[in-house]
């Protein structure tokens, strides 16, 4: 097919449609409408605070809610996107079989769709720290390069997977399962202060300790949520040496994710 | 219209070379079967299917070419190429310039969002950006006659409703390469009008490429210079849509007398039963096929059981979707004897015969004197219209000729 300008421009409009598409549907006769955006971040953090009641979690200086509703609205973008984006594809069979253009734009406009939805959160966020009188510094604005790497991050499991969820809709099923385990391997219920405490300072788990802190990070997530944390609640530039092990991780996966996605890409309409 | 005219570089819009597309038969294949695919390791073979195979043809800009070919002969997997959907197995297709899929009027539409909405969303989903659509969108709202209803649902419409809505998208679009599927006209009888002449304008806008798939012959005569014959996935015949429309109604004539007893309805008392019935042409020949005007004699063969005083025997014709077309009854004829039993052979001929080519079927029934059905039987055995000269002249629309005089 010929790929001229004009063709560019038709993508991206259609991109943004489906985009606005998507955040319309969502709230279309609902009455909570947006509420439900906030609703399970909210709920959760609530859920957290309860458990914390009996464990105690040291949060240090930071209220504790603050810095668990901090760790939620990147994590909560995440796996929406990430799960979103893998069921994008099937969710959109019929036009697949019928219309061309690069099927890439699907599980875009699913990670663009929870990219708006991310405002409202962030909006909560700030209006949390106004209440809390935390006053965030000139490190938040890492806030933006580190919500754009975390969109690489949900592309890197929703490429691949809203590939292989066309042949086998078992990816669609086992991806948010899966994050939701995923979830507590990352530093969102407690601070990741406390792993490296028991990791790193007294070495808990051995000889292994340094070794297991490296494949904690590897979790991309793990840098995403420590950056934020820092950025906006204590002022300080993200700590690279957490996020490193994860960006390595992305800078591999998201290539081979979307070389995969554009090789499954011819037999989409022929097996959906 | 539709001139060959090469472009500059006298190129083709549309190539396709020794294209075979084989889809691999039963059902979902393994996961692991799967990955090898798509890892680009050796598979083994699997039982195929050929949608396509080894279909070759170039189309100039300009042309307004038709595709036609029985339900499975692979029109709709040509499309799909021609789209770039589906990728070859074997083959290459080459398309220079922007293409246009009318599909099925209203696949695209979301109840949940009003008429608005979905004209946007369906029209960047069939490739328009959002400033043509700008520009279109009062033409749409204004041919789908839902200036009043543009804000609400679509899931709120009514079947009528949506398709015209679908209809007036679709053929909105604007591009180099039109691919009209078959769009069949929709809604009331005033607004199937006002499709066909959509349609009609659209076919004939100057310097587009459009290719029309449809089972309608006479419409693919009327509108298309040339026209391709696909069958079980090879290409028959390519040539002008009239020699292409002629060799597919012969074709139809070969099935249709394959099928001849497959919808066969008799009721019957059980005192006639039905032996055989020809049709024969001016020359007393046995046919299965007349040419359109000429004669038709039915000749029925059958047995009885029992007397039948004054027998009324009708022996008729009627199209495969039962439109009855003609019948005449002996009950007109003032001397007609009592069927007894035995084997009697009746036949029933029509000096002209002036409906337009297709398939038919015959009807015999018999009544007592008393009005009773003894026998009724229809699609008893089928024969063929076949073109007379001159048909491409003639009007479309139409269902029998009635002869007549102009003065001009």
């Amino acid at each position: 097919m010929s790929s001229s300008p004009r063709n560019y421009q038709n993508y991206s409009d259609l991109l943004w449609v489906l985009v606005w598409k998507n955040v319309t549907l969502r709230y279309k006769q609902s009455r909570l409408g947006l509420m439900w955006l906030i609703l399970r971040p909210l709920m959760l953090v609530g859920i957290f605070m309860v458990v914390r009641g009996f464990v105690g979690i040291d949060s240090g200086q930071v209220p504790y809610a603050l810095l668990t509703y901090c760790a939620m609205v990147p994590w909560t973008f995440f796996q929406e996107a990430a799960t979103d984006g893998v069921g994008s594809v099937v969710g959109h069979a019929n036009l697949i079989k019928k219309i061309y253009f690069p099927r890439v734009i699907f599980p875009l406009a699913s990670l663009l769709t929870k990219a708006v939805e991310l405002i409202v959160g962030l909006a909560i966020l700030a209006l949390m720290m106004l209440w809390f009188r935390w006053v965030p510094g000139w490190q938040a604005l890492w806030v933006v390069p580190i919500l754009l790497y975390t969109m690489l991050v949900a592309l890197t499991i929703s490429l691949a997977g809203a590939a292989l969820n066309v042949f086998s809709r078992d990816l669609s099923q086992g991806v948010p399962l899966l994050l939701g385990l995923v979830m507590y391997l990352s530093p969102v219920m407690y601070p990741l202060a406390l792993v490296q405490r028991a990791l790193l300072e007294h070495q808990a788990a051995g000889p292994s300790s340094s070794f297991l802190y490296t494949l904690y990070t590897m979790n991309p997530m793990v840098g995403v949520i420590s950056s934020m944390q820092r950025c906006l609640l204590e002022d300080v530039p993200p700590d690279w040496a957490v996020l490193l092990p994860g960006a390595a991780m992305v800078a591999v996966l998201l290539p081979l994710s979307y070389l995969f996605f554009k090789r499954a890409e011819a037999y989409f309409a022929d097996v959906i | 219209m539709s001139e060959r005219t090469p472009d500059a570089n006298g190129q083709p819009v549309i190539e396709v070379k020794n294209l075979t597309k084989a889809y691999r038969l039963g059902v979902l294949e393994s996961f692991r079967t799967t990955a090898k695919r798509l890892l680009g390791r050796a598979v083994d073979k699997q039982r195929q299917f050929k949608a396509l195979d080894d279909v070759s043809f170039s189309i100039q800009p300009g042309e307004v070419v038709g595709i036609v070919g029985h339900n499975g002969a692979g029109k709709s997997t040509l499309l799909k190429h021609l789209c770039g959907i589906t990728t070859p197995t074997s083959g290459s297709v080459t398309v220079r310039g922007r293409v246009a899929p009318l599909i099925e009027v209203g696949a695209g539409l979301i109840g949940e969002l009003s008429g608005l909405e979905n004209i946007y969303l369906n029209g960047v989903i069939l490739g328009q950006s959002k400033a043509d659509i700008d520009a279109k969108v009062d033409e749409i709202i204004e041919f789908s006659e839902l200036a009043d209803f543009i804000d609400t649902p679509v899931k709120r419409y009514s079947s009528g409703m949506q398709a015209r809505l679908g209809f007036a998208i679709a053929t909105s679009i604007d591009a180099d390469i039109l691919i009209v599927d078959e769009v069949l006209s929709v809604g009331d009888l005033a607004f199937q009008r006002k499709c066909f002449e959509r349609m009609d304008q659209l076919l004939r806008r100057g310097g587009k490429t459009v290719l029309f798939v449809s089972h309608n012959l006479r419409q693919v005569e009327r509108l298309c210079s040339r026209a391709l014959l696909l069958d079980h996935g090879k290409l028959l015949l390519d040539d002008t849509s009239s020699v292409v429309c002629e060799s597919l109604f012969e074709r139809m004539q070969g099935i249709a007398s394959a099928r001849t007893t497959v919808n066969t309805r008799i009721e019957s008392t059980g005192e006639i039963s039905l032996c055989g019935i020809e049709v024969s042409s001016d020359d007393g020949r046995l046919v299965d096929s007349i040419r359109s005007g000429q004669s038709l004699k039915v000749t029925v063969e059958f047995s009885s059981s029992a007397t039948i005083e004054q027998p009324s025997i009708i022996i008729g014709t009627h199209t495969p979707d039962y439109i009855y077309i003609n019948a005449g009854s002996s009950a007109t004829e003032a001397e007609r004897p009592d069927i007894v039993p035995g084997v009697h052979r009746v036949s029933y001929e029509i000096p002209a015969f002036p409906v337009i080519p297709g398939v038919y079927l015959i009807r015999f029934s018999v009544y007592d004197g008393n009005h009773r059905p003894v026998f009724l039987g229809e699609s008893l055995s089928s024969f063929m219209v076949t073109p007379s000269s001159g048909e491409i002249q003639k009007a479309g629309m139409r269902l029998i000729e009635i002869p007549g005089r102009w003065s001009l």
